[in-house]
């Protein structure tokens, strides 16, 4: 069972991490694929604070989201200035800054050996070490989340994040307070991948580089488009298939010596059948 | 003389991106595509330079094959992916995701057929070295310096003085205009990105000649080419060439002031730095 | 007194069923690779590696008259993939040991491997955290730390007591690194520098021109990809000072380069008999290098404790094959080679690259 649990746990996290980039690039329309970088930080985060004993699991978790929330402000300030391919790229920039980082920063983060044996979980005194356990807490996480998504979308907050998408200049001349939508949702974006971050790592109990790579980022924006942008539903199926994805094809039998390229090459091959055939993704809204 | 070498190596490295520059460069202003799967053309033109020239085609002709098969390829991309893409409407984001799905196929194709290892080429003269004033360059180095320089001066009078070229920057400037005149966008479009495939599959096949082919590798010389057309100002064909050069040169002389491990972060931190004060570039293209 | 009899008959019929089952069960093992990514060149040859010698087995009747599966997994050489591949194939398949590759994987790995209890058996990664990474994670190829202690003794009886770095930026490379900085200036020698690389990316023109400047005897270099390149690029520019690398350093195709001429390394002996060359070579129309023939031998070693573990009658579980690798401890599979601790202890050569060959200066051991 403890695969399916694993499965179910990691897909969990990526829907979190699914909504934070749903709220950014499909809702608000600010490009960015750097949002790894801060799913990374909020991992190192736990896992330093938690590691050292210096905190233990929920108050390591709440800095985690809160440096998630102050990081990914500060990320998405470039859009502010710039637009557009404009935006990709300096988020390209910042996701390869932040890779740069990870490896480098040897005293922090482990550098490329990564960070391993983060304790599990510890919820005021009740250790989280059965994966099935885990599945609880993710589950109880991905909930708010949700909730906090859902809220805020059918509130008239969520109508004036979609205004600015539709055209920024009408909503500016009707005297919203664009620079305040943007952020605070670069901010509720931030706090979700942060903790995405932080439990993440402490999942896994090993954190390296690679899990929070460009690679990752765009793994991520192909989770939110196959799911479907701007919707809930979407933003949890996407990160339920394309984990299973992996899974599924390697049920289908292929000669082991291109078995490997063959199923990364079905993988693009999905992404532009979608984009030319189904650009809403399986359960979303036009992008 | 570590210093003379390095900023020679800077250069050499900095005229193979500078080509890759100004190609993306070429479909980015007239097509506004964020055309990542280039990054897939480059790659493949060394590929197949290889398969040519391990059996027995002489290197030139090898060459010139792979650059063919290269500009069919990116129009056969435009003609199949964009175009209807276009014609369903899609948004900006639409094409860049299905670009880099294209990206995708690309590279993974390649490493199906021809493994994930790093291949060299056995061709004899691509090794031998030279003593220029000093400094130590092979023949591949002195090629790719020709060849950047040679592909930026045939780019600029290709843009300024033929009539395709000057038709090519009427459609960049002014599509819906274009369509009514009957330039024919459509149509430019397909040779625009067929043009720009050729002429990245020239450090497509140089550069692996000396650093060998690996399918994944395209990636990060298109990104620090988008770095240097974006900060060399959109549409500039000079200010992508010579950003390019400058950023492979900082690059390489920085190695000297900084440990190694940083000089990509270093570069990248730069760049967002600029993003931010600078957006329009060094040499805005009015 | 028929009804008895019926009994005793149903009892000896189930029995010999229950025999018979055991005889031939498929023993069925798991390998976590990278089969994608830039990962893939060493992980696709890894494979093959476990292929042919599960081939070979189950040619001969496999072990004990049980054939031998081995489901392989793509981990992308990431830890989450790991992790999930992991618990596949330990909840589905129920398996009870899984060869793995790769430092940060397997390290990933190796927590849930001790709590179920799990052989892990790696074959390919060195860093040094692996050795004491968990009690069930078995290493078959020393650690790169045995290796740098090796080369730098070598060095030293040579009198190259200055040197410099060439490092890669990830995990194999870093711990190179470590080990260099480590047992270089502890042997007497004097370092000058340290320039790192990316991994995959073949330009080493900075880095080694940088080395050159800093007038090192030798070049201590830990590099897993892009050695052809490197050597190229060395002798384009030129350089004259010695270079000195590991095991990594087998790359049949840098070897067979004049370029390389006069690079020594450290190499653990890993000799295969040319007609399993030949036979590998026939299969997958590649050359039985290095990472080949580790988990060849790896697979042997697995082979081995299974067989033990099968003929004490035991339940083939991750615990009673660890226990039997420790039980048997000197293993006789390409190479000799012996399990003091989780780690094996193993012959180690000094070679050097001349004429396109690669001749073995002298024979060391590991400590």
């Amino acid at each position: 069972m403890d695969f399916w649990y694993t499965y179910i746990v990691l897909a969990e996290i990526y829907v979190l991490l699914g909504l934070s980039t749903n709220l950014l690039v499909g809702i608000v329309g600010i490009f960015s694929v750097s949002q790894a970088a801060v799913f990374g930080v909020g991992a190192y985060i736990v896992a330093a604070a938690t590691m050292n004993d210096t905190l233990s699991f929920v108050p390591a978790l709440l800095i985690a989201s809160a440096c998630g929330l102050a990081l990914n402000v500060l990320v998405t300030l470039p859009s502010l200035r710039v637009s557009g391919d404009y935006f990709v790229v300096t988020s390209f920039g910042i996701q390869l800054l932040a890779t740069a980082i990870f490896t480098n920063w040897t005293e922090g983060t482990g550098g490329a050996n990564g960070l391993p044996g983060i304790p599990p979980p510890d919820i005021f005194g009740l250790a989280v070490t059965e994966t099935r356990q885990f599945l609880v807490l993710s589950s109880v996480l991905l909930s708010l989340g949700c909730l906090a998504f859902w809220l805020a979308m059918r509130a008239p907050y969520g109508r004036l994040l979609r205004a600015i998408r539709e055209d920024e200049l009408a909503v500016a001349a009707a005297g919203k307070n664009i620079l305040f939508a943007k952020v605070s949702a670069a901010a509720l974006a931030g706090a979700f991948a942060g903790s995405a971050g932080g439990l993440y790592g402490s999942f896994l109990s090993f954190v390296d580089p690679s899990s929070f790579d460009l690679d990752a980022s765009i793994l991520l924006l192909t989770m939110v488009v196959v799911g479907g942008a701007r919707t809930l539903t979407g933003s949890i199926i996407g990160p339920f298939v394309l984990l299973a994805l992996p899974q599924l094809l390697a049920l289908v039998d292929i000669p082991t010596t291109i078995a490997a390229a063959s199923r990364q090459l079905i993988y693009g091959v999905l992404l532009i059948a979608f984009m030319l055939f189904r650009p809403q993704g399986l359960a979303g809204e036009k992008l | 003389m570590i210093l003379l070498q390095l900023l020679i190596n800077g250069l050499v490295t900095g005229c193979a991106l500078g080509v890759v520059a100004i190609s993306f460069s070429l479909v980015y202003s007239t097509i506004k595509i964020f055309h990542v799967a280039h990054a897939g053309v480059y790659t493949l033109a060394g590929y197949i330079a290889w398969s040519l020239s391990t059996r027995g085609v002489p290197s030139l002709l090898a060459f010139a094959g792979a650059i063919a098969f290269c500009a069919l390829v990116g129009a056969g991309i435009q003609q199949f992916l964009y175009r209807q893409l276009e014609r369903r409407r899609a948004s900006h984001l639409v094409v860049l995701i299905a670009s880099l799905g294209m990206l995708a196929v690309i590279q993974n194709l390649i490493a199906g057929i021809y493994t994930p290892n790093i291949l060299q080429f056995q061709i004899g003269w691509s090794q031998t070295t030279l003593r220029v004033a000093g400094v130590l360059l092979s023949y591949t180095q002195l090629l790719t310096v020709a060849m950047g320089i040679a592909a930026y001066l045939g780019m600029m009078f290709f843009a300024h003085r033929t009539a395709l070229g000057k038709r090519i920057r009427a459609v960049a400037s002014n599509p819906f205009l274009a369509d009514i005149t009957r330039l024919e966008p459509k149509r430019v479009y397909v040779i625009v990105i067929a043009i720009a495939s050729a002429v990245v599959a020239l450090p497509g096949v140089l550069v692996p000649l000396d650093f060998g082919l690996q399918p994944y590798s395209g990636v990060n010389a298109l990104l620090t080419a988008t770095i240097a057309m974006i900060a060399g100002g959109i549409g500039s064909i000079s200010g992508a060439f010579f950003l390019a050069i400058g950023i492979a040169v900082v690059q390489n002389l920085s190695l000297l002031v900084i440990p190694g491990e940083w000089s990509i972060g270093v570069t990248f931190f730069i760049f967002v730095i600029f993003m931010l004060f600078r957006p329009t570039g060094l040499f805005t293209a009015r | 007194m028929t009804q008895k009899l019926r009994i005793v008959l149903a009892a000896l019929v189930s029995t010999l069923a229950l025999a018979g089952a055991a005889m031939a069960e498929t023993v069925r093992l798991g390998a976590i690779l990278p089969l994608t990514g830039p990962g893939a060149v060493i992980g696709t040859q890894q494979q093959r590696g476990i292929q042919l010698a599960v081939e070979q087995i189950n040619a001969k009747g496999g072990v004990l008259g049980n054939p031998i599966e081995v489901i392989f997994e793509d981990n992308q050489a990431k830890p989450d993939q790991s992790v999930l591949s992991f618990n596949k194939l330990v909840d589905l398949q129920h398996v009870p040991m899984i060869f793995s590759a790769y430092s940060g994987p397997t390290l990933a790995m190796a927590p849930l491997a001790t709590r179920k209890k799990i052989l892990l058996v790696n074959g390919g990664a060195q860093a040094d955290k692996l050795a004491d990474a968990s009690p069930y994670l078995i290493n078959t190829i020393p650690t790169i730390g045995g290796e740098v202690e090796v080369m730098v003794r070598y060095l030293m009886s040579q009198g190259k007591k200055t040197g410099a770095i060439l490092f890669e930026n990830d995990a194999a490379g870093i711990s190179g690194r470590d080990n260099y900085l480590k047992y270089y200036p502890a042997g007497g020698g004097t370092l000058v520098g340290q320039e790192p690389t990316q991994f995959g990316q073949t330009d080493f023109r900075p880095a080694l021109l940088k080395v050159g400047a800093a007038n090192p005897q030798v070049m201590l270099v830990a590099i897993t990809a892009g050695l052809q390149q490197m050597a190229q690029q060395y002798k384009q520019l030129d350089q004259k000072y010695q270079v000195a690398g590991t095991s990594f350093f087998a790359d049949p195709q840098t070897i067979a380069d004049p370029a390389a001429e006069g690079f020594i390394h450290t190499q653990v002996r890993i000799d295969a008999p040319a007609e399993l060359a030949d036979a590998f070579k026939k299969k997958f129309d590649a050359n039985f290098d290095f990472f080949a023939k580790q988990y060849y031998n790896a697979t042997l070693v697995v082979a081995k404790a299974l067989e033990k573990v099968l003929a004490d009658k035991q339940p083939v579980t991750g615990e009673n094959l660890r226990q039997a690798i420790f039980d048997i401890r000197s293993f006789q599979g390409l190479i000799p080679m012996e399990f003091k601790s989780n780690t094996a202890t193993m012959v180690m050569d000094i070679n050097v690259m001349r004429g396109g060959k690669d001749v073995r200066l002298t024979e060391m051991k590991s400590e």
